[in-house]
């Protein structure tokens, strides 16, 4: 009677959370995708985590169809991403490295659309919250709070007016802010041309190209699952990291939060890196070995998660 | 049937030969005694502190004087019934006990160990359930790469640009190594 009692209690509980995604929320998050699409700004924000904090200026340049973004990390050495429709492009002074990632299909390039938001509140509860000002701007929150521990919730605070994100802060089951974007400034507007050009002289630098293209892991031996409720694989592809060797790269996702699988080999490599977990914000990053190969495992996800993709990794020779 | 009650104390009778002896010691006074009897004389050869006389039957008194909470007393229990209870609790006693004996017998030099059901070996290895978590380690330059390549196909990116990729460029790592 208890246990009936107790399994009715608990189906009129998932019946109301999944009655928990307000359209207007939905209608936010859209709002939200479609800000970051079309405008144009500058501003700086505080990037958190754990106890530090960094603050980079960001710098966007809406032109017809297309837009380029500028991160300008300015605290420390002065880091640099340009970002483009088909190309994200790095700039680290230290090691005088351009690093070169080419978009291979923009299609499979995530958007949030209104029907990939409508199954997203298949995974988190997707609520209205409150309304604050931040850097100056009135700002709605909005609020996805996963509905199992595989996934971290996050709060948005976007702009009234223009959908602007704002703050976007990460956190654990705890409720414990895990990592935290906040704009301390910003202007919407035109912004000129030459203020999205590379501060660096980086003539001389070393350039690392990805070259990505498309792979079929499965064939070559490997079989993983995505092992989480909702996430799905998205793309296959094999790519340069750095050293010459090929490393192959699947990724999955629930449709706001993704997990990639690194796959390479052992051999030759100059040393071998440490295997277990490490984090950076809400990113989650486990390293183990598999048939002599190095399997790294990156994703926005929970540690637990990122190890549970990681685990279903394995290899048998192709017949 | 008294070396029938000895025979079965010793672990002589098969399973299927136990009911009657067990009958026996629930429904006849006589049998009863020589239960109790042959335990006596075992636990005297075996130097086993004697109980005081009667204890048993002080036992049964204090039983009867426990309140019931839920369930109502049971009647006098029928004989058969009570046999038919005692079997399997029996043979799994004399199974617990000859193992146990085993056991020490074979293992007389080692520290005492859980001891591991022969069954469970024989079987197949099954998967191993990770309960503890992998060691934590240092993030690392090489770390952001794959963070920076990840970064790429992440769907935050429709939601806050190029913002994201702050973490692949971090200045984390040195701050770590000073």
């Amino acid at each position: 009677m208890t246990r009936a009692l107790g399994a009715l209690v608990l189906c009129a509980f998932a019946g109301v959370a999944h009655a928990q995604a307000s359209p207007e929320a939905l209608d936010w998050l859209h709002r939200i995708y479609l800000a970051t699409e079309k405008l144009s700004y500058t501003g700086t924000f505080v990037y958190q985590q754990g106890d530090r904090t960094e603050t980079s200026r960001i710098t966007r340049r809406a032109e017809a169809g297309s837009a380029v973004e500028k991160l300008e990390v300015l605290d420390g050495s002065p880091r640099e991403v340009l970002r483009t429709r088909d190309e994200v492009r790095c700039y680290l002074p230290d090691s005088q490295t351009v690093k070169v990632d080419r978009r291979r299909d923009p299609r499979s390039f995530p958007a949030l659309l209104p029907a990939q938001v409508q199954e997203l509140s298949e995974f988190y509860a997707i609520t209205m919250d409150e309304t604050r000002r931040i850097a100056g701007y009135d700002c709605q929150a909005i609020v996805l709070a996963p509905r199992d521990e595989l996934r971290y919730g996050y709060k948005l605070w976007a702009d009234v007016q223009t959908g602007m994100l704002l703050k976007a802060r990460a956190f654990n089951r705890s409720g414990e802010t895990v990592e935290q974007f906040t704009f301390t400034q910003l202007s919407i507007g035109p912004v000129p041309r030459e203020r999205l050009r590379p501060r660096a002289v980086a003539r001389s630098w070393r350039v690392e190209q990805a070259a990505v293209t498309p792979a079929n892991l499965a064939q070559a031996g490997w079989t993983m699952s995505s092992d989480l409720p909702g996430f799905r694989k998205v793309i296959e592809i094999t790519r340069l990291l750095r050293e010459a060797q090929p490393v192959g790269q699947v990724v999955f996702s629930d449709g706001l939060a993704a997990v990639s699988v690194f796959i390479e080999p052992l051999a030759g490599r100059a040393e071998t890196p440490p295997m277990g977990l490490a984090s950076m914000g809400a990113v989650n990053v486990y390293t183990r070995e598999v048939a002599n190969h190095l399997v790294t495992v990156v994703g926005e996800a929970p540690a637990a998660s990122v190890q549970r993709i990681g685990d279903t990794v394995s290899f048998r020779p192709p017949q | 049937m008294k070396s029938k009650i000895s025979a079965m104390m010793d672990g002589e009778l098969e399973a299927q030969d136990l009911g009657e002896p067990l009958s026996a010691i629930g429904a006849d006074r006589e049998a009863r005694e020589s239960w109790r009897t042959y335990h006596l004389i075992s636990d005297a050869l075996r130097g086993e502190p004697l109980l005081t006389h009667g204890c048993a039957r002080r036992v049964s008194q204090r039983l009867a004087q426990e309140p019931t909470l839920v369930a109502p007393l049971p009647g006098p229990v029928a004989a058969p019934q009570s046999a038919r209870w005692f079997v399997p609790s029996a043979l799994a006693a004399s199974l617990a006990a000859v193992t146990f004996v085993g056991w020490l017998a074979l293992t007389p030099q080692r520290a005492p160990v859980l001891a591991v059901a022969p069954v469970a070996q024989s079987q197949p290895p099954t998967q191993v359930v990770r309960v503890a978590e992998p060691p934590r380690v240092p993030l690392t330059r090489a770390t952001q790469d794959y963070i920076r390549a990840h970064q790429t196909y992440s769907p935050r990116n429709s939601l806050q640009g190029v913002a994201p990729y702050v973490r692949s460029v971090s200045d984390e790592t040195e701050q770590r190594k000073k």
